[in-house]
């Protein structure tokens, strides 16, 4: 019986990349609770304390509820007509004087589809610009370039299915139970159920109480670790030779590179020893069905796309793609950082990864929208930064993202966001960037918007209002129209289901996509025009010319960071179950009761020489910067390291962080840090920002 | 050896008099919904292994023998159920009324278990022996724990265990005093449970349920619009 609720809405969660399916229950104008959908196919009647309980964010009393224009040092209300007049103004006049190129966008990978491809239509149609990202930089941005080189196409090879129908699962840089909380529980049940887990990761993560072997291989050093099982899987015999001949290219150098990397060198480099590893790599290519999971610990690296690469390889070589059971499956951080890609908010790419480059494709779109563009590529988020603080970007337009709180090297991005003419923030809550705004726009929360999502398995599924945004503000697909228009583009869509028809006109790969077909089930792209979707790729062919997929010969390089005598413990950052990213969601909830404040998790082997207990107070210091906190003793980090998170603003772990980043996508490198840790009264604390 | 039967092998049998066709291996119940039978179901929860614990699917099967468990009971070619059968029904409802008079206070409209009271007609129970009292547990931002409203069917036990795999929650006590607990009688926060909440999306009766929705059912009830179905 449903009286005690007004109304309850289907939709699709806006926290983690699983895409859990959500029943949004509405009473007095809010959403007062969540229960899973029973029939979601990622998350099957299940999902966390995020998706289910930190939804009271949406009606925080802090929430942006009308737009704001800066005055003086801080900001005054202002009407929807005056601030859109101001940025309009503001952003033409950049135009004129110093070309479409000084501004830049980032759309946001919590955003719809739908959002983010009105969003980088507006930067290239109503400004003329290729300036235009999404996070998916600083996560997985090396995982899309990596699959696409490998195999073809940018996401999953399976879906979370193949978890259930494997014999055999290799978890590398991931820790699903914080991270990806139901797809954790499904692995977790799959283990009690005779899954046999390897994993991979500088900390015990709680899977690996469930698995078979653990291996805390060195942070920096996932190459040289995957490297070790090719070799191993080489020199004992372990490879599918009928798969390499039918279905590959470019093994031989693979087979001649892999002999350099025996168990022994690679204990050395690794820490991992050389029998664990050797029965890791028996383990996994012995069995039938095999899938690989990772997460931002193989992606955040200075190589970061190249050992999402070398996974590509070890999955070739065994065969284990294409099949039930043995999927790649990269656990996104985000519910749309798939979608975000996916829909051309990117510098060099439209839709489906097609680049501006290619001519036919900006042809099309030049013909659709009525607009002329530039076959040459934008900035990505790193350039767009040091462009601003150089003086040659002028002003950006930010979509939901917390740039000062989540970027690496947290002064330069202050330092760049000052440098600017003009900012634009289009935001749910005041944060670390918009106090370098002159204007901002209260737009909407998942709970409040239409649109889709797509997940970690390239799902699109529905997203629906259950209320309406609070105030003045707006959604954000209604934003980015009128912005769009008051530049002097006007775009021809009433609701978001139209933009995604023109999605699928524009682009044969979701051809038969449409908010009709997507229903209550979702679309795992490519959707053919019938609307037959595609839950595992590869069955037959590669997506790549003569559809076979390609090996790389990749060889083990050090990580950008290293420990010396100054910096003598490697820094690793991550998530917590309890809160999600920079917070801003989640510290707004009863979340913050569960889990109150960062830590510093450290082993009591490196806690003791530095006299240093449970919640005693730590200064982190890196190459770039430091912070403040309390630490946790615990063995479940390896001697050697430190991990914390980044969600709490006042910590500002990301100060730490530096500009090293991966070679091909420029992901920054969170992962490897070298700091030093001492006691906090050992010396007096100077400010960390200048 | 018996020639091995093909995966999708199907099997008919009759519920209520009609014919279905389900897979071999389908339960009774499973067969009873495809028929579009209701048969009302108390420890069950689809997310969940079979259970068979409380006794309220209770079916008759023609050609004789006491009823038996729809949930827990597979199908059989040519099988007969019947799944109004009185005795059946008799016994269900019993054990229902049974559950309702050790609890304090009737079940919420929207729970699961006042559904099935309603079902069964049931008013105030016929037995008045002694009843739970108000034993609350707040200490978790989100999760309630009213102790005095677990009719111990397990469905929380099970979804943390198979569901989410904290393996947070532990059934205590014996006859009267069954109850559930998380970990050592220590509340949620102090066990291993991960706030995944779904032991109170399981609970048929909010003996688990959240802070909002407690306040929400309260309210209704003090507005005079609770449900008729409710006693």
């Amino acid at each position: 019986m449903s009286e005690r609720f007004e109304q309850t809405t289907t939709t699709t969660c806006g926290y983690c990349g699983v895409g859990c399916r959500l029943e949004a229950h509405r009473a007095d104008g809010n959403v007062v609770s969540i229960s899973p959908a029973l029939d979601g196919p990622a998350n099957k009647g299940h999902t966390c304390l995020k998706g289910r309980f930190a939804h009271q964010f949406a009606r925080s009393r802090d929430r942006l509820q009308a737009p704001l224009i800066r005055e003086g040092d801080g900001f005054r209300l202002a009407t929807w007509e005056e601030a859109i007049n101001k940025v309009s103004t503001a952003l033409n006049g950049i135009k004129a004087d110093h070309g479409p190129d000084a501004i830049a966008g980032l759309a946001s990978s919590r955003a719809t589809n739908e959002d983010c491809y009105v969003m980088q239509r507006m930067m290239r149609a109503a400004i003329g610009t290729h300036n235009i990202d999404n996070c998916s930089r600083v996560c997985h941005s090396p995982t899309s370039f990596a699959l696409r080189k490998s195999f073809g196409l940018s996401g999953a090879t399976g879906s979370f299915d193949d978890i259930e129908q494997a014999d055999v699962a290799l978890l590398i840089g991931v820790n699903p139970t914080q991270g990806h909380p139901v797809v954790g529980a499904r692995i977790k049940q799959a283990a009690l159920k005779g899954l046999k887990l390897i994993t991979a990761d500088p900390r015990r993560i709680e899977l690996a109480d469930y698995g078979r072997i653990h291996l805390g291989n060195r942070p920096g050093t996932n190459a040289a670790f995957v490297w070790g099982l090719i070799g191993v899987v080489i020199r004992d015999g372990l490879i599918d030779e009928d798969f390499i001949a039918r279905r590959t290219e470019g093994y031989q150098a693979v087979e001649e590179m892999a002999h350099t990397y025996t168990p022994e060198a690679v204990e050395e480099v690794t820490g991992v020893p050389a029998a664990d590893l050797e029965r890791a790599a028996h383990m996994y290519a012995g069995a039938d069905r095999a899938c690989i999971l990772w997460g931002l610990g193989v992606t955040e690296h200075k190589y970061g796309s190249e050992v999402v690469r070398l996974l590509c390889n070890l999955a070739l070589m065994t065969g284990n793609v294409g099949r039930p059971g043995a999927a790649l499956l990269p656990l996104r951080g985000q519910n749309n950082v798939q979608g975000s890609s996916d829909m051309g908010a990117l510098p060099d790419t439209f839709t489906d990864y097609r680049p501006v480059s290619d001519d036919a494709v900006t042809s099309m779109f030049e013909q659709r929208w009525g607009v002329e563009m530039k076959r040459e590529k934008g900035m990505k988020i790193p350039e767009m930064f040091d462009a601003a603080v150089a003086g040659g970007l002028k002003a950006m337009y930010i979509f939901g993202e917390d740039v000062a709180q989540t970027d690496p090297d947290t002064a330069h991005v202050a330092e760049a966001l000052e440098s600017l003419d003009f900012l634009v923030c289009q935001e749910i809550f005041e944060n670390e960037t918009t106090r370098y705004a002159d204007v901002i726009l209260p737009s909407s929360s998942f709970l409040e918007k239409t649109g889709t999502f797509t997940n970690a398995e390239r799902r699109l599924q529905l997203v629906e209002a259950a209320k309406e945004p609070p105030g003045e503000a707006k959604t954000d697909f209604e934003i980015l129209m009128t912005v769009s228009a008051a530049l002097g583009h006007e775009m021809e869509y009433e609701t978001p289901s139209d933009v995604m028809d023109e999605i699928a006109e524009m682009t044969p790969r979701y051809a038969g996509l449409s908010h009709e077909r997507i229903g209550r089930k979702g679309l795992m792209w490519p959707v053919a025009a019938d609307g037959t979707d595609s839950p595992i790729l590869y069955t037959d062919e590669f997506e790549l010319p003569g559809g076979k997929a390609h090996f790389a010969p990749l060889p083990y390089k050090e990580p950008g960071d290293a420990v010396d005598d100054d910096f003598q413990l490697i820094l690793v950052t991550g998530r917590r179950l309890e809160h999600y990213n920079a917070g801003t969601m989640t510290r707004r909830t009863g979340n913050v009761d569960l889990m109150t404040g960062d830590v510093l998790e450290i082993h009591p082997d490196d806690a003791a020489p530095r006299d240093l207990d449970d919640g005693g107070i730590a200064t982190v210091t890196s190459r770039v910067g430091e912070i403040k906190l309390p630490v946790q003793v615990t063995d479940r980090i390896e001697p050697g390291h430190v991990f914390t998170t980044f969600h709490f603003p006042e910590v500002r772990t990301n100060l730490l962080v530096g500009q090293s980043s991966d070679v091909n996508t420029s992901c920054p490198e969170y992962k490897v840090i070298a700091v030093s840790v001492e006691h906090a009264q050992d010396r007096e604390r100077e400010p960390a920002l200048a | 050896m018996a020639p091995e039967q093909p995966a999708a092998a199907q099997l008919e049998v009759f519920i209520d008099g009609e014919a279905v066709q389900v897979p071999k291996g389908s339960t009774v119940l499973e067969a009873a919904r495809q028929a579009g039978s209701y048969v009302p179901t108390l420890c069950f929860d689809d997310r969940l292994e079979q259970f068979g614990a409380c006794r309220v699917c209770m079916v008759g099967v023609e050609g004789g023998g006491p009823p038996i468990a729809a949930c827990t009971t597979p199908c059989v070619e040519g099988m007969r159920i019947d799944t109004t059968d009185a005795t059946a029904r008799r016994v269900a409802s019993n054990t229902v009324e049974l559950v309702l008079s050790e609890l304090p206070r009737p079940p919420a409209p929207h729970t699961e278990l006042a559904g099935v009271a309603r079902f069964f007609e049931l008013g105030e129970p016929r037995w008045r022996g002694a009843r739970h009292e108000p034993d609350e547990d707040q200490r978790h931002p989100y999760l309630v724990l009213q102790h005095e409203m677990c009719i111990s069917c397990g469905r929380c036990i099970r979804a943390c265990d198979e569901v989410q795999g904290a393996f947070a929650l532990t059934a205590t006590g014996r006859g009267f005093s069954a109850n559930v607990t998380a970990g050592l009688d220590s509340g949620f926060r102090d066990s291993t449970c991960v706030s995944c909440g779904a032991c109170a999306d399981t609970c048929p009766t909010d003996a688990i349920t959240e802070h909002l929705l407690l306040d929400l059912t309260s309210e209704i009830a003090t507005n005079g619009e609770e449900g008729e179905g409710s006693r």
